[in-house]
């Protein structure tokens, strides 16, 4: 018998070594450069008055992003209260009622497509039924698109959060004579609460940076919002959007890279708090 | 049952329906909404080359293909990438791991549109200036034969492009890969690694031939999710891929994906052109939908296999 | 009758980070016997046969000391090639563990890994391995078929088998037989008492009878210290230890 040399062997192995270690450095150092960009070029032009006036058109004066900053945070709080509540009850019907039935089945392969369906679509099937109806591109079209987006995510999530109560929660709870509603709304649901807040907080975080969604429901306009209902809104992903791809000029560019550093910021606080406040309360 | 108890069930219920409810009202519309399209075109819309509004003509292929070809390139790219980084982080000592395997995770986070504009501002003129230059010229490749094919534009590239276009995407859908491996390896049996390292295994047999055998199902599953978002992502595609209605012709050529065709002309389009693009809608639904239909299929098929029961 | 030592630790101490384990373990092992590892749990066995192979370098902050000399030359120097020392040191574990493919590649798997060999070549090892590890005939009509679908016992022993496919000199068993049906766990101890003439043999076992059943020689374990090592017959009728005689009776562990 021959044997094999080690050498090739370990050559490879080390290469492997090798190929990890700049992998993540790939991928971290991406991450790094992408949020050095946004601060170098966002930070000068961060002031009290580009957080609080509202755009402007090129060339006039004291113009800022207030009103984006606004509509963003709108439509994000509006789409959470619309996607939450049927969100967590679908999922409880996953996990408590549902469980391996043919319909919960099809339910949930119907929320797994919707969560890996191209967010664009939701703005083509929100401006086909919402824009094409009253006829107007809206803040509230705008909402119920991320609202869309939210809904099979947060519905996903909690059905894993309340798969992961053990199952003798629940039968003590229902064998103390309670109904199924309390012990579930208030046993089960209770203790996978932090699950909860956690999966609600980071999709959040995730739609109030969706694009393409408003490019055609909530659109953008240079004014506060207004009328929710019959106005365009501005909304901050789109005014980046507008000025870096529609605008040749610095100034602008300079205004939407300030607020990628706003938007950034929010998103990462939010996302690296959650981790860190929820994290210390599982142990 | 209690009285309460019953409608409390058809409350959850119908929060659940919900989901069934938007998925049909999204095949519904598009498919209403593109009525127009198809009749007029009829099925050879989808290999239409041309898409020119003033003369109302309207092919689906370049949108196609450019799609199909953005998210081989970033699934070419981010396949090596999320493996290697899953095998870092399980491999790693335990203080490091949560500290990295977040950072990861937050790539996910930031929104695609920053990507897009840093993609714009930064990596474009990158790749103008010294990538291309250097894969063309100092590679070679554009000297080598079908190397002019495969880089097009004669080697010489805006910085705009296909290859940018992955790039951004590989960076982006990463983290979903990189989660879902990481899950993989982190589930195969401690001693069913430790045994092939007994018979004189190196960390790269051992993964290769016993950890990737265990958890192919998830790899796989892992590689459809990202599939899946690099097929769909807009904005990051949007500002470097040069929005050409032009079928790809090599990976410093620009194009357009179906999302980017979407989000560049609906805003203004009217009448058969934007059935037109209902119509690309719902090619690329069928398309997102049909990776979720094999990703599940697949699954079942293998677990069958195996004799699993979970 | 002059005895030939295959492995000889001297000093040996080992720590899990700064807990201390192992207690300056002196034990020699003689070439084709048996020596059984005996004590209660958390004595140390298992991690004194993980340094043999130096298994548990796997985990970061595990740590030995002193010397291992396989053939007279210390495994733990630095300068071992850990592929060559595993090729030479096979293991088997408490719980199967076949690999997630076919019967044949499992056993065909770690000599792919350490020779060229041709197709004929192979089947004929693959054939040996499996009919020593007295599994062939169970196996033989189904060999493309997946190593996880057989039973705990033909499990173990197709692990057995595939130890034994690399020819090591060495076969560490860490509790080969606490997770079989009884009924399995005899047929392995017969096959280990045949694979004797060719290996040495190193069995960790919480089952006193299957040391004595087994083993030629007896470690007993105490608190990470060797109390007493000594012939099988010799420590289950005469221990020289009060400690021996108190866990072989069965009056603690």
């Amino acid at each position: 018998m021959t044997p094999r040399p080690v050498f090739f062997r370990k050559l490879s192995n080390h290469l492997l070594n090798l190929l990890a270690l700049g992998s993540i450095c790939a991928a971290l150092g991406g991450m790094g450069w992408i949020l050095c960009t946004v601060i170098q070029k966002g930070a000068p032009v961060l002031s009290w008055e580009f957080l609080t006036a509202p755009s402007k058109p090129y060339g006039e004066p004291g113009a800022g992003v207030g009103n984006a900053l606004l509509g963003t945070l709108l439509m994000t709080l509006g789409a959470t209260l619309l996607a939450v509540p049927p969100a967590l009850a679908g999922g409880i019907y996953l996990a408590e009622f549902g469980k391996n039935s043919r319909l919960a089945d099809l339910l949930r392969f119907c929320a797994n497509v919707l969560m890996g369906l191209p967010s664009i679509l939701v703005g083509l099937f929100v401006y086909a039924m919402l824009v094409v109806t009253t006829g107007h591109f809206s803040g509230m079209a705008g909402t119920v698109a991320l609202a869309i987006i939210m809904f099979p995510v947060i519905m996903r999530t909690t059905e894993d959060m309340l798969l992961m109560v053990p199952d003798a929660l629940r039968e003590s709870a229902l064998a103390l004579g309670m109904s199924r509603m309390r012990a579930t709304l208030c046993i089960v649901a209770r203790s996978a609460r932090n699950g909860l807040a956690t999966g609600i907080l980071l999709s959040l975080a995730r739609v109030s940076g969706e694009t393409a969604p408003l490019l055609f429901t909530a659109l953008f306009a240079d004014t506060w919002p207004g009328g929710f209902f019959t106005e365009p809104t501005a909304s901050a992903p789109v005014l980046i959007t507008e000025y870096t791809t529609n605008s040749p000029f610095e100034s602008m560019h300079a205004m939407g890279w300030g607020t990628a550093l706003i938007m950034a910021a929010f998103i990462l606080i939010i996302n690296i708090a959650t981790r860190c406040i929820f994290h210390e309360n599982k142990h | 049952m209690h009285k309460r108890d019953t409608i409390f069930c058809a409350i959850c219920k119908a929060g659940a329906f919900v989901s069934l409810l938007l998925m049909v009202g999204i095949f519904a519309q598009l498919l209403i909404h593109s009525a127009d399209a198809w009749k007029h075109f009829g099925i050879s819309f989808l290999w239409g080359v041309d898409w020119d509004p003033a003369m109302d003509i309207y092919g689906a292929l370049p949108s196609i293909l450019g799609t199909l070809f953005s998210t081989v390139l970033s699934l070419a790219l981010a396949i090596p990438l999320a493996f290697a980084v899953a095998l870092l982080i399980t491999e790693s000592p335990e203080w490091l791991k949560r500290p990295l395997s977040q950072c990861v995770d937050l790539l996910a986070a930031i929104p695609s549109v920053i990507y897009g504009m840093w993609g714009l501002f930064v990596l474009v003129p990158l790749m103008q200036d010294y990538v291309q230059p250097f894969l063309a010229d100092t590679l070679g490749i554009i000297h080598l034969p079908g190397g002019a094919w495969l880089l097009g534009e004669d080697g010489v590239g805006s910085g705009f492009g296909f290859l940018t276009a992955g790039v951004i995407l590989a960076l982006m859908i990463l983290p979903y890969m990189s989660a879902v491996m990481r899950d993989v390896f982190r589930m195969t049996p401690p001693v069913l690694r430790e045994s092939a390292y007994g018979l004189g295994c190196t960390r790269l047999e051992t993964t290769r031939d016993i950890v990737l055998r265990y958890g192919i199902r998830g790899i796989i599953g892992g590689i459809f999710i990202g599939m899946g978002r690099a097929l769909g992502e807009t904005m990051a595609v949007l500002f470097v891929i040069g929005n050409m209605m032009e079928c790809p012709a090599g990976l410093f050529s620009c194009g357009s994906t179906i999302a980017t065709t979407l989000a560049n002309n609906f805003a203004e389009a009217t009448g058969l052109q934007q059935s037109a693009l209902f119509a690309l809608g719902l090619v690329l639904l069928l398309m997102s939908f049909s990776i979720q239909l094999i990703t599940r299929y697949y699954l079942a098929l293998t677990s069958t296999r195996r004799g699993e029961n979970a | 009758m002059k005895t030939n030592i295959k492995i000889s630790t001297r000093n040996l101490n080992f720590h899990y980070g700064k807990h201390q384990a192992l207690f300056d373990n002196n034990l020699d092992i003689h070439a084709n016997k048996i020596t059984a590892v005996i004590g209660p749990s958390g004595c140390g066995k298992s991690t004194h046969l993980r340094i043999y192979n130096r298994i548990f370098e796997l985990y970061r902050n595990q740590k030995a000391t002193g010397e291992v000399l396989l053939d007279g030359k210390n495994i733990l120097d630095s300068d071992v090639d850990l592929l060559k020392l595993r090729h030479r040191v096979g293991m088997i574990f408490q719980k199967p563990t076949p690999f997630p493919m076919s019967i044949a590649d499992n056993v065909a798997y770690p000599l792919k890994l350490h020779y060229k060999l041709s197709r004929s070549e192979m089947d004929d090892r693959v054939e040996a391995a499996l009919r020593g590890a007295s599994l062939w005939d169970e196996v033989k009509d189904k060999l493309k078929s997946s190593g996880m679908a057989l039973s705990g016992g033909q499990q173990q022993r197709l692990c057995i088998a595939r130890a034994l496919a690399a020819e090591p000199e060495v076969i560490l068993m860490d509790e080969p037989t606490s997770a079989i049906a009884p009924v399995a766990t005899l047929r392995i101890e017969e096959l280990v008492l045949e694979l004797k003439q060719k290996y040495t043999i190193v069995i960790v076992t919480h089952n006193m009878q299957q040391a004595s059943r087994i083993s030629d020689r007896t470690a007993f374990f105490y608190k990470g210290r060797i109390v007493e090592v000594d012939d099988t017959t010799r420590i289950f009728t005469n221990p020289a230890h009060k400690q021996t005689e108190d866990y072989i009776t069965g009056r603690f562990g």
